[in-house]
Parts: structure tokens; C-alpha cells; sequence
């Protein structure tokens, strides 16, 4: 990424919101949706609001510079965030921090995944994050700019510019903004935080290099074993990086789905383990160069299958989203971990 | 109005500009590390084959990263640096 | 160590960016684009093309 400005305040001159936008989008600043100039009095009602966080942070691939929490604000600020989101916002950028994540691989590929956040704890209903109907969707503030906010870092801070730096064949809608919150309410599970060993009253981001959303429609099942089967089915996909690199995913059942699974006795870890031994890949789906590269890398069918998950563990099961027989798979980018931070407040 | 400068950051200590030496490519080991994308074994070993009319392909060794989306790892980065004096590497697809 | 990155010209302003990043001098053998998918007849230009470049560095 080429800046063109290296100071960290720069004065822009008596300039509305209009011309701030294009001034912004010509430093390479925007994802191509308009942005809230971050003033110096605007970023400091940011900074101001993570008192408690006062861990440096490493630097951010690709352009490996170390941000000031100043910068980081900025961008909060330009995403729409409310001065409250940013402790998430920073959450979610130390977890994609850490090395198992795989940043850098992430964000340099040509593989279509964005940055997922999924949330965890009282902050969801303190910042009103959206865990019902429509949670991955368009519509409620927090979802929408705290997942904003955490691509704008990226791009602007870490330079992973589309093109350059960023060298997605596609792209994909959830590089725009891609956070939710866990429906605990409605979840006849443990609290995924919890199941990673936090503590219900802890606030958690978990982060994973994710693809969009892949909808599991199952409105006939009525059954556990219906819908493991159809959910299963929806996971054994040849073309996906899990198929290639054994990675992580996160199915998000639907309350609904939710329920049945639980009233016929399903629990987060047997639908783990069930998913994970259901969606392996008979060898006859995988073309033939497929079979010779991977046993060029030394992977090798177990029983005539591939199993698109590492270990049951690869599977994160949450609840989320409202009313009606949908769940979602997400394959991930592969190399890569699901990775929980804890939010400082 | 003044703003925040939103890709502002730090260079880490330590990173200064690296230059590299000299090569004799005719007689220093040379490192052929691929990046385990599809092709890019068989485009070094094409190379491999091609240096091998000028030079020994003695000295002339294969590394690949684990797979195309990690990194390689500190030893194979190490290893390279101590042993060889020259290194192609198959990256950029 | 001397390090010449091969990269497709699709590829080599990653390889710029990264290596302006990383304070590191860019050295490119640049072929076309793609390298991944192309059968041994089709390699066998890239590999021409890359040892156009190399031969010019070995003398």
C-alpha cells in the first residue's frame, strides 16, 4: 500500500462530508461505502472508551506495522461504530492477531474468506448485537460497524488492499462486514464462550477466517437425526478449502433446528463428532489431479473418505438467528484456527 | 479540520532495510523452495534442469512449505539462510 | 542471501507490496500468468520465460 500521508493527524481544510469521501477514497482509505471523518475529537471519545486495554498490539499483516490506538479508533470511527463497540472491535483484532489465526495467509489469498466475529457474552445485549432474525444480515448498527470497522484495520492499517496486497480471485460479500452475536437466550447449549472455557459473564469475540454463509434449508426433518443428516450433507462440499486443508467451520443452528436436535437428546459435542464423521468425502466425488495432489502431500483417504474437518473440535456449533428451519454452514479458509479474545472493559 | 490518520502505524524496531550479497551462480548452493501451489515444484525442477546445462545441479536442493496457505516455517526460513547462498523461490500464483 | 521471487505478472505487485513492506529489495523473474492448472507443454513456456531472465543473472 503506497500512503501518501505518514503523519498521523493530517488536516484536511473546512471540507463536508462529500468532498471527505472523496479525499478519503482517494488515499485508498474506503471499502467503496461512504465513511465518517474520523476528527481528532471523534477518535478520542474512542480511545477514551478502552481505558483498560493497554496491551500494545503486534503488528498487522501484510504491511506488518504496528498500529497506535489512535489509528485503530480512526477506523472505528470511519466504520460507523458507536465510541461503546470499539473494545470489540479491538477484541476481535487480537484474536486475528495471534499466530494460529494465520493473518497473513488470510488476507493475501486468493481464497474468498473475510473476518468473522462472532460475540459472546453480556456485551451482546449491552450494544444491542443483533443474535435473532436477520443476524448475519443487513439492519442493526453493531453488526454492521464493528465488523466494519475490523476491515477497515486490516485494509488501512494492515494493507491488504484489494488487488494489491489483498489478491482475492473473488472476493466476498462477508470482506464488507461480518459479525453476529450467539443467541444464548434461545440456545438449549452451553454458551460457546463457555464450552471454550470462559465464563458465562465474560464478553468474548471468536474470530475465524470465514467464508459467506452457506444456507442449510430443512423444513421436513423433524428429527435430530434428520437434520444431522441434511446439515452433514450440506458440510461435504469438494470444492471448499476445508476439503483441501482439514480447517475449522462454524455451523450456526438455527433455534429451531436448535431445539429438535437437543430434545432428541444431541448435545453441542455429539453433533460435533456426528457432523464431523457424516461429512467426509467419498473419493469418488474428488477428481483424479485432486486425488495425485493431495497424495503428493502426503493425505491419503481413510476408508476410501476425506474428511473436511481436522477433528470434531474443527466444528464450532452456535446458535443464532430467529424464527424458521434454517441453519448455516461457514467453511473457513483452512489454514487457520477459530480464536477467542476476551473484551477489556 | 484535522483527522486522524486511519493507516497510520509504526515500523517495528529492528526493520531496517536488508541487502542482499553477492552470488556466484554458477557454483553456490542454490535453495529451489516452491510454494506448494500446483505447478510449482514442476516449474523449479524445469529450472533445476535448465541450470544443470551450465552448472553442477549438485548443491541445487527442494524445499516446499507445508501447503500454499502457511507460512514457512522458522526452521525451513533458517536453513535456507545458513546453507545456501541463493534462493528461487516459486510464490507469486 | 540472494532471494529472486518467480511470480506470475498478475502476482507481482503482491510480491512488490510485501517486499516494500518487509524492507526488502524486490527481485522478480516475472512469467505469465497462470502458472497453476497448465499442462507440461504449457510450463514449458513459463519455465523458458523464467530461464530467459536467470540465464541473463548465471552468465
Amino acid at each position: 500500500m503506497t500512503d501518501k500521508i505518514d503523519a498521523e493527524l493530517v488536516e484536511v481544510g473546512d471540507i463536508d462530508t462529500e468532498a471527505w469521501n472523496e479525499f478519503a477514497t482517494a488515499q485508498g482509505w474506503s471499502d467503496g461505502l461512504p465513511m465518517i471523518a474520523p476528527t481528532e475529537a471523534k477518535v478520542a471519545r474512542f480511545t477514551n472508551s478502552v481505558k483498560t486495554d493497554n496491551e500494545t498490539f503486534a503488528p498487522i499483516s501484510p504491511r506488518q506495522v504496528v498500529p497506535t490506538l489512535q489509528s485503530l479508533a480512526a477506523n472505528a470511527v470511519m466504520a460507523g461504530c458507536k465510541p461503546e463497540y470499539f473494545p470489540v472491535v479491538l477484541a476481535g483484532l487480537r484474536a486475528v492477531l495471534e499466530p494460529a489465526y494465520n493473518l497473513h495467509g488470510t488476507l493475501a489469498t486468493t481464497h474468498p474468506c473475510g473476518q468473522l466475529m462472532v460475540v459472546n457474552g453480556p456485551i451482546r445485549t449491552a450494544l444491542d448485537i443483533n443474535c435473532g432474525s436477520n443476524c448475519l444480515g443487513q439492519g442493526r448498527r453493531a453488526n454492521a460497524t464493528i465488523g466494519r470497522a475490523l476491515q477497515l484495520i486490516l485494509l488501512n492499517v494492515g494493507g491488504a488492499k484489494p488487488g494489491d496486497m489483498d489478491r482475492a480471485t473473488h472476493g466476498s460479500p462477508a470482506k464488507f462486514a461480518y459479525c453476529f452475536g450467539e443467541n444464548e437466550e434461545e440456545s438449549p447449549f452451553k454458551p460457546f464462550h463457555v464450552r471454550r472455557g470462559f465464563r458465562p459473564d465474560e464478553s468474548v469475540v471468536t474470530t475465524m477466517a470465514a467464508e459467506a454463509p452457506h444456507n442449510i434449508n430443512d423444513h421436513a426433518s423433524n428429527t435430530g437425526e434428520g437434520l444431522i443428516a441434511t446439515i452433514s450433507g450440506t458440510m461435504s462440499q469438494v470444492g471448499s478449502n476445508n476439503a483441501y486443508l482439514q480447517g475449522p467451520s462454524f455451523v450456526v443452528l438455527g433455534p429451531e433446528h436448535a431445539q429438535t436436535l437437543a430434545r432428541d437428546g444431541w448435545t453441542a459435542e455429539s453433533i460435533q463428532e456426528a457432523l464431523y464423521e457424516r461429512s467426509k468425502i467419498h473419493v469418488s466425488r474428488i477428481s483424479k489431479e485432486n486425488l495425485e495432489s493431495w497424495a503428493g502431500q502426503d493425505r491419503h483417504p481413510v476408508n476410501d473418505h476425506y474428511y473436511p474437518a481436522g477433528s470434531p473440535d474443527h466444528i464450532n456449533v452456535v446458535v443464532a438467528g430467529g424464527p424458521g428451519k434454517h441453519s448455516m454452514f461457514i467453511p473457513s479458509f483452512g489454514n487457520t484456527a477459530a480464536v477467542s479474545a476476551r473484551v477489556s472493559l | 479540520m484535522r483527522i486522524v490518520n486511519p493507516s497510520f502505524g509504526h515500523v517495528p524496531a529492528g526493520a531496517e532495510t536488508l541487502k542482499t550479497g553477492t552470488v556466484d551462480w554458477k557454483r553456490d548452493p542454490i535453495l529451489l523452495f516452491s510454494n506448494s501451489k500446483p505447478n510449482a515444484k514442476e516449474l523449479l525442477e524445469g529450472l533445476k534442469a535448465k541450470l544443470g546445462t551450465v552448472r553442477s545441479t549438485e548443491g541445487i536442493d527442494f524445499v516446499w512449505k507445508p501447503s500454499a496457505s502457511q507460512p514457512a516455517t522458522a526452521d525451513q526460513i533458517d536453513g535456507a539462510a545458513r546453507h545456501y547462498r541463493a534462493a528461487l523461490l516459486a510464490l507469486g500464483d | 542471501m540472494a532471494a529472486y521471487v518467480i511470480a506470475t505478472e498478475t502476482f507481482k505487485p503482491l510480491i512488490l507490496a510485501q517486499a516494500k513492506a518487509r524492507k526488502v529489495e524486490p527481485r522478480i523473474l516475472v512469467v505469465k500468468h497462470p502458472v497453476g492448472g497448465l499442462n507440461a507443454k504449457e510450463l514449458e513456456d513459463r519455465i523458458e520465460t523464467a530461464w530467459a531472465s536467470l540465464k541473463g543473472l548465471v552468465g
